[in-house]
């Protein structure tokens, strides 16, 4: 095998510039709905995380990700330890116990554990060479993710546990899992979704009854959502202009510069912007699967498609709950929303993806 | 290793429905957003343009002051204020005019308050005009169609009920200033009334409580929709003071027309009765919010009445300093109560002569006729063999030339002399002939009127030095938890029995022996006890026509007592600015203030004369 690290390759361009384009709009989008506000740091913060995210991206980029991938396990498991520190040590911010705080910083191990994650399951399916995912492989499979989702689920974190299903997903559809495991996993899904109706939070459940009903109730749960709807409405296609939407520049919206940052957008920049950033993402994802076909082998075509599943489904995910398609679960979009863990690991798994496709010819 | 043959195909052909997932889940939130922001992003245009949020501060209800009877000192009154909200304004300057007219503002003031809102939210209200009148209300409440921007508020603003009674010690409340907001960005904000010097700055954090705040949604017409949060607001607590009014009231009337300070003191506790500064000013002035124009006259006023004088001005001690010279000089074996000195009338040290206050000598004195006498030679002897490193070692020990740690800010330290001191701040060396000066009080020695008290305190409690404190309890008002304050441990200095006795000896000779110096301030039927001083302003003079001399060129009078002799309840500490004499000037107030701390009635208060020419500067501050 070649050297670990090896010189002069270009990153893919088609990949990279989207997702530069998208760092751009974060910042831009950080700096407006923090505007006026007292912690007028967060825009130089957030620029901080994505000057260490880009460092992380290039650094993994150049280290062979087949190198990586040998020692998987261990990565996973030195990766699970934070959020057992967590379920057994952790401070509740606002309900959930999901930040390590170090110094003046706090970083949230989920993000991290979740690219982990995801390479333990390629280094499955590059070990396991079943023509079809069955029996122990997905067995296997279930473990490897259910045991960090649970873990980050009694955080309790829903949302930042829920992007680590994209990993079952996508293993099991792309494993070419046969058509009885996924209604068996189906059928468990229904029953535990039932029965874990009774076990949810009081604040989950609401928001999970909000998205049934959202006319029930517009100033409690669903004001959160009636006020992002009209900030996104009231944008129509040009937009109010940057840092001048008056829902968010007023303070409407609730948590505006992280989870609700879509909606600024949608009301500062219009369906143009929104047209735009969701063409940016469509792109990345497009270009991911591309990426991922033209893996040199099983286990880079597997960490593509993990990687860039839970990226795709948080983008998707995090703009239909601004408008009411999904419930408000607290999931952070991708690379916009303030929060430096989240940029650095969503950079640290493009790293991996770019790495991936820089060594997809076996001469590489 | 790649994927081969059928699962190959399979796999590609899956890849492929990822594609179509992919293009078809972007497209359809893409839809989803058309939907809403195009067909209908009028609907919601609309929806935004009358979705008004305002904030409305719930101002919390700042702690009353009581004196230690219950007495009222501050308590708060309704305001009402004028609100603007910039978001719901078209025009901000149509708004501002409208203002200025309806309520003949200064357009000036106004332009500055609006400016200090800029890095605010514009749902926050800037609050153009205070202290309004009903009528002004009405008239505001009247155009409130015209302009649905402005707002009009309940606050309140603080009363001082009893006028100028501790004033500067009391402190007032004043727009944080810019320090104080950088030093507590979270509590302070531009505009916010906090309390400066005094009782209202030293403890803002127990009276202030915390404002409340809603969040609502009005209509276009700013009526109240629906309150979208609150926060309610946490009052103040409120606090009683160790002051009795009743003293308090005697100084202030005894100082009308003079400067001067005055202090009364438990001595065991350090409890302050009364702390009186003249001239003062009816903090009133103070509430809501004070004009320009005021203010200026209040800060160019030559007897500046802001400073406290109790505390914040320093004065050569004068005579009164002898009494604890004599108990350093006791407890240094320096002399014995029984140790005769021969008075001449003037004694020489250091080739230069120095005269004793009585022209033709005191004769034969021992300790306790030194100090009914006030006798200087005496006191030079004794000062001379002490010494200036040792005399400043007593007055030190008696807690001069350091704060008392009183809670009230800004207190001066004072000074006491010594060589080395001399040479850093003076750049000349100790002349042997100061240590002369210093050992009966003037020179460069300087005191503060509260040091004085305190100082007797530790005297009369066998060298027990108080801190002293207003504090007396806080009682929040919502929980009705009491907070009682903590007694701190008395410095010790450890003074002998007799040598207290024999200093108590002496201080009960000046006002009850027929001799002493302040006789006239006798009190029939209690043992009163102090010691007369005066402070020369200009050296090298002829005392029998101190009357004759402009008032800036008098001395000042000092006066220090306290009662009973045994086992004494109070001290007090009298200070005159150009007073001439403590006798006259000086010891009529503390002999007042003991009176009415013992419930006996204090007669018709007799101004000292001759009074002080109005805007004269005091020039024994330093």
């Amino acid at each position: 095998m070649s050297a670990v690290f090896q010189r002069r390759r270009r990153p893919d361009m088609a990949f990279l510039l989207p997702l530069l384009a998208l760092l751009l709009v974060g910042l831009m989008l950080v700096s407006s709905s923090t505007l006026g506000g007292v912690r007028g740091d967060l825009v130089a913060r957030q620029a901080l995380a994505m000057a260490i995210g880009l460092l992380a991206l290039f650094a993994l980029f150049a280290l062979d990700y087949r190198f990586l991938l040998k020692f998987s396990f261990v990565i996973y498991l030195v990766s699970l330890l934070p959020l057992a520190y967590l379920l057994l040590f952790g401070r509740v911010i606002a309900h959930v116990r999901s930040w390590i705080r170090v110094g003046s910083f706090q970083f949230q191990p989920a993000e991290f554990a979740r690219i982990a994650t995801a390479m333990l399951v390629a280094y499955l399916f590059e070990t396991e060479q079943e023509q079809r995912l069955h029996g122990r492989g997905l067995a296997r499979l279930l473990v490897i993710v259910l045991v960090p989702f649970g873990m980050v689920a009694l955080q309790p974190d829903l949302g930042e546990a829920l992007t680590f299903l994209p990993l079952i997903a996508a293993g099991m559809f792309f494993g070419r899992a046969d058509r009885k495991y996924w209604i068996t996993i189906f059928a468990i899904l229904a029953v535990t979704g039932a029965a874990g109706w009774f076990l949810l939070r009081g604040y989950q459940k609401q928001r999970i009854e909000t998205f049934l009903h959202p006319a029930a109730d517009v100033s409690g749960t669903g004001y959160q959502l009636q006020q992002s709807k009209i900030a996104v409405g009231s944008g129509q296609l040009f937009g109010k202009g940057y840092r001048r939407g008056t829902q968010s520049q007023l303070r409407f919206l609730p948590v505006r510069h992280t989870d609700f940052i879509f909606a600024v957008l949608a009301e500062e920049w219009g369906f143009l912007g929104v047209l735009i950033v969701l063409s940016l993402y469509a792109a990345v994802v497009l270009r991911g699967l591309w990426m991922a076909g033209h893996a040199r082998d099983r286990g880079g075509t597997f960490l593509v498609l993990g990687l860039i599943s839970c990226f795709g489904f948080s983008a998707i995910v995090n703009t239909g709950m601004m408008i009411g398609i999904f419930p408000t679960t607290g999931i952070p979009l991708p690379l916009l929303s303030y929060g430096g863990s989240a940029v650095v690991a969503t950079l640290m798994a493009m790293g991996l993806i770019l790495s991936v496709e820089a060594r997809r010819f076996a001469n590489a | 290793m790649s994927p081969a043959g059928a699962s190959r195909e399979g796999f590609a052909r899956r890849l492929q429905v990822a594609f179509i997932v992919t293009a078809l889940g972007f497209g359809a939130i893409a839809g989803c957003y058309w939907y809403l922001q195009i067909v209908r992003g009028g609907y919601y245009f609309q929806l935004s343009e009358n979705n008004r949020l305002r904030s409305v501060a719930i101002p919390a209800a700042r702690g009353v002051i009581y004196d230690r009877h219950g007495s009222v000192i501050a308590e708060n009154e309704p305001s009402y204020s004028l609100f603007l909200y910039r978001r719901e304004t078209k025009n901000l300057q149509a708004s501002l005019d409208a203002a200025i007219s309806l309520l003949q503002l200064d357009r000036e003031d106004v332009e500055k308050r609006v400016a200090r809102y800029r890095t605010y939210f514009d749902f926050v209200p800037i609050d153009l005009a205070d202290n309004l009148t009903l009528p002004e209300v009405a008239r505001i409440e009247s155009h409130l169609p015209e302009h649905p921007e402005f707002a009009v508020g309940v606050g309140q603003k603080r009363l001082y009920p009893m006028g100028n009674l501790a004033t500067q010690s009391l402190g007032y409340l004043a727009e944080a200033s810019s320090r104080q907001i950088a030093a507590a960005p979270d509590r302070y904000h531009p505009g916010m009334l906090v309390g400066q010097r005094g009782i209202e700055s030293s403890y803002q954090d127990i009276l202030a409580g915390r404002d409340g705040e809603r969040r609502i949604i009005v209509n276009s017409f700013g009526h109240e929709i629906s309150e979208e949060s609150r926060e309610d607001p946490l009052p103040g607590r409120n606090l009683t003071l160790t002051i009795d009014d009743r003293l308090q009231r005697v100084a202030e009337i005894y100082f009308q027309g003079h400067a001067g300070a005055a202090v009364a003191m438990d001595p065991k506790t350090g409890q302050i009765l009364a702390i009186s500064s003249s001239p003062s000013y009816d903090p009133n002035i103070f509430s809501g919010r004070i004009s320009p124009d005021e203010w200026r006259k209040i800060i160019n006023d030559p007897l500046r009445p802001l400073q406290n004088r109790a505390i914040q001005n320093v004065y050569s001690p004068g005579s009164t300093f002898k009494v604890f010279e004599a108990a350093g000089a006791l407890a240094d074996d320096v002399v014995t109560p029984a140790t005769k000195i021969f008075c001449p009338g003037e004694a020489t040290f250091y080739g230069r002569p120095f005269r004793c206050h009585k022209r033709g000598g005191h004769g034969w004195e021992d300790l306790r006729h030194a100090i009914r006498d006030s006798c200087d030679v005496y006191f030079y002897t004794v000062g001379k063999e002490l010494g200036i490193e040792r005399i400043g070692q007593i007055a030190r020990a008696f807690g001069f030339g350091s704060p008392t740690g009183v809670d009230l800010p800004d207190e001066k330290s004072g000074l006491v002399p010594s060589p080395q001191w001399s040479l850093l701040a003076r750049h000349s060396r100790w002349y042997p002939s100061e240590t002369i000066s210093v050992a009966i009080g003037q020179g460069p020695l300087l005191v503060s009127t509260l040091q004085m008290a305190r100082a007797l305190a530790g005297l009369v409690e066998g060298g027990l030095l108080p801190r002293p404190h207003l504090f007396f309890s806080a009682e929040d008002p919502a929980t009705r938890t009491h907070y009682i304050y903590q007694e701190k441990p008395r410095r010790n200095i450890s003074l002998m029995p007799d040598i207290v006795n024999a200093v108590k000896d002496g201080m009960w000779a000046v006002v009850n022996d027929p001799h002493g110096t302040a006789y006239n301030a006798r009190i029939p039927g209690l043992d009163f006890c102090g010691k007369t001083g005066s402070v020369q302003v200009v050296t090298q003079k002829n005392t029998s026509q101190e009357a004759l001399l402009p008032y800036n060129k008098r001395d000042h009078a000092w006066f220090i007592g306290f009662a009973p002799k045994d086992d004494p309840k109070i001290v007090v500490a009298v200070f005159v600015e150009h007073g001439q004499h403590g006798s006259s000037a000086a010891a009529p107030l503390a002999r007042d203030l003991v009176k009415a701390f013992f419930g006996m009635p204090v007669p018709e208060l007799e101004p000292p004369p001759p009074a002080a020419p109005p805007g004269l500067l005091a020039q024994g501050s330093r």
